[in-house]
């Protein structure tokens, strides 16, 4: 019998993605393992974003959006009819840009446990502790807590949102390029944090960055035009790669 | 996780309906007393009799009109913008047919709605007051609605078409002013899409609803060539001085020009539709 730590947590096959007429991801199939972190590399318009937004069903939002293939959750299969607020609380997500509500930072952190009908001081209180204190972001917004986050800077704003989204204590967080936006010493504190939370759960990381993707990543895989050229562990992929045009990416001569 | 949001959902059932009996009830209660008020500020003491407090009755009858409707189609306004903006997707033939009327309807100066008013339902307001028998009784306290309560609805449709298309437009800008990335910030936290709608929509597109509102009250308000129309009509054709078969013409082709310029306007919007998409 497998042990839980070796069954994957999220098993794709064969996903096809169209928009429109437009295919954007052509059979897609690869495992995700639990508590690793998986990266996803690959140039601009590759399909990055799109292939992570599947796994939390984002893309039910977009017209023309339609995809074949399967996509199993912990062995559950997510069509249509996945209850998707439910599927969102266990696969958390943080974007390229920080985005944030317009409340104070610690109702921003608690939005998850309201959300889901907490509303004991108390509760809250540990909540939003417990997870700025888990990003590092505790000491530098302890006293200003009640006041709005623009006065935060950059990094410290996706820091927020990282809280935000470890606040509903998901199993799965997914970073669509968080770094994108940042500069270097924000982005060392946000591969730093990434490296620490893979003890709890699962990460999925996209970024064009490909040393980025080597410093953080267990799992690499290398997606070019709308396919999944290769995909292995990182090591493999940045030392040894098998195909041609993950080894001319890897050194900066594709892409 | 199961319960919860059925209990969520439930719970959005509840405020859907406890929302639109409001707003029934608002409009039953608004409409019946606007009936009595109809029948004991008498209108015709404009036109007839040189009563000592004619003009502030009348005065204050047409406000009441104008706040009242302008109260009803606001609200249903909102109501309509937030289904067609958060619920219908945008290929939608009704909400493209729905955008396109709202398009032309809120360029449509409110002297040539007068005219609409009297073309569509004021033929029909006639014919009524023909049954009920003109002219007026000479008890008119036997027969209470004679013709007034058909002008007062009719000026109602006639404002609520004005005033709705304003709101829906206003309306749907603010929900669209609120950009995607706050959406799906608060989705990915698990946010359902009432919560989304109550939490992040609102606030941010609040204001801009507000002034919304307050825009069409103002274009209720400056309606006075509306009424000063419906009267001029009304009062002489029992007199039967105005060449109601002009009106009749006017009024067919102010239709026609709507119906093309929707067709027109209906075909584009189809084309014009493109999505930014996430890569």
């Amino acid at each position: 019998m497998l042990s839980e730590k070796e069954q994957p947590i999220l098993c794709i096959r064969d996903l096809n993605v169209w928009y429109g007429d437009d295919q954007i991801l052509s059979s897609f199939s690869f495992e995700v393992q639990q508590k690793q972190v998986t990266a996803f590399i690959g140039p601009a318009n590759c399909g990055k974003s799109t292939l992570i937004r599947c796994i939390n069903r984002l893309n039910d939002f977009i017209p023309n959006f339609k995809s074949t293939g399967e996509i199993l959750f912990k062995g559950v299969h997510l069509d249509a009819s996945t209850d998707t607020t439910a599927l969102r609380k266990q696969i958390g997500m943080v974007f390229r840009r920080p985005v944030l509500f317009q409340c104070s930072i610690y109702e921003n952190v608690a939005y998850g446990a309201r959300i889901s009908g907490i509303s004991q001081s108390a509760h809250l209180d540990t909540v939003v502790e417990k997870n700025l204190r888990k990003t590092g972001l505790w000491g530098e917004v302890e006293n200003i807590l009640d006041e709005t986050p623009e006065q935060l800077s950059r990094g410290q704003q996706q820091l927020l949102c990282i809280a935000r989204a470890l606040a509903v204590e998901p199993e799965v967080l997914i970073f669509d390029e968080p770094c994108g936006e940042l500069d270097p010493i924000e982005t060392v504190k946000i591969e730093t944090l990434v490296r620490d939370l893979k003890d709890n759960c699962t990460l999925i990381f996209a970024t064009n960055k490909r040393r980025q993707a080597a410093r953080v990543s267990d799992v690499a895989g290398f997606l070019y035009g709308g396919e999944l050229i290769e995909f292995g562990a990182t090591e493999k992929i940045f030392t040894n790669p098998q195909d041609n045009r993950t080894e001319q990416y890897v050194t900066g001569r594709l892409g | 996780m199961n319960s919860k949001t059925t209990r969520a959902e439930r719970k959005q059932k509840i405020v859907l309906q406890s929302i639109a009996f409001v707003i029934l009830g608002v409009a039953f209660i608004l409409i019946w007393n606007g009936l009595i008020k109809t029948r004991v500020i008498s209108r015709q003491t404009v036109s007839t009799a040189p009563l000592p407090n004619a003009m502030p009755n009348s005065l204050f009858s047409d406000l009441y009109l104008v706040l009242l409707m302008s109260f009803l189609a606001i609200l249903f306004g909102i109501a309509c913008a937030f289904y067609l903006e958060e619920w219908l997707p945008k290929t939608n033939w009704i909400r493209r047919l729905v955008e396109s009327l709202v398009a032309i309807l809120t360029g449509i100066p409110s002297l040539l709605f007068g005219i609409l008013a009297i073309g569509i339902f004021f033929s029909y307001a006639g014919t009524l007051k023909m049954i009920g028998g003109s002219p007026v009784p000479q008890n008119a306290e036997a027969i209470p609605f004679q013709h007034d309560i058909t002008l007062f609805y009719a000026e109602a449709l006639t404002f609520i078409l004005m005033v709705m298309p304003v709101t829906i437009r206003t309306t749907q800008g603010a929900l669209r002013s609120v950009e995607t990335p706050i959406r799906e910030a608060a989705y990915v936290l698990g946010a359902s899409k009432w919560q989304v709608l109550m939490r992040q929509v609102m606030p941010l597109a609040f204001t801009r609803i507000l002034a919304g509102g307050c825009r069409a009250m103002s274009r209720a308000f400056a309606a006075a060539a509306l009424l000063i129309g419906i009267y001029t009509w009304h009062y002489t054709t029992e007199s039967g001085e105005m060449p109601g078969r002009f009106i009749l013409f006017l009024s067919g082709a102010l239709f026609l020009s709507v119906l093309s310029s929707t067709l027109i306007e209906t075909h584009r919007s189809s084309r014009r539709n493109t999505v930014n998409l996430p890569r």
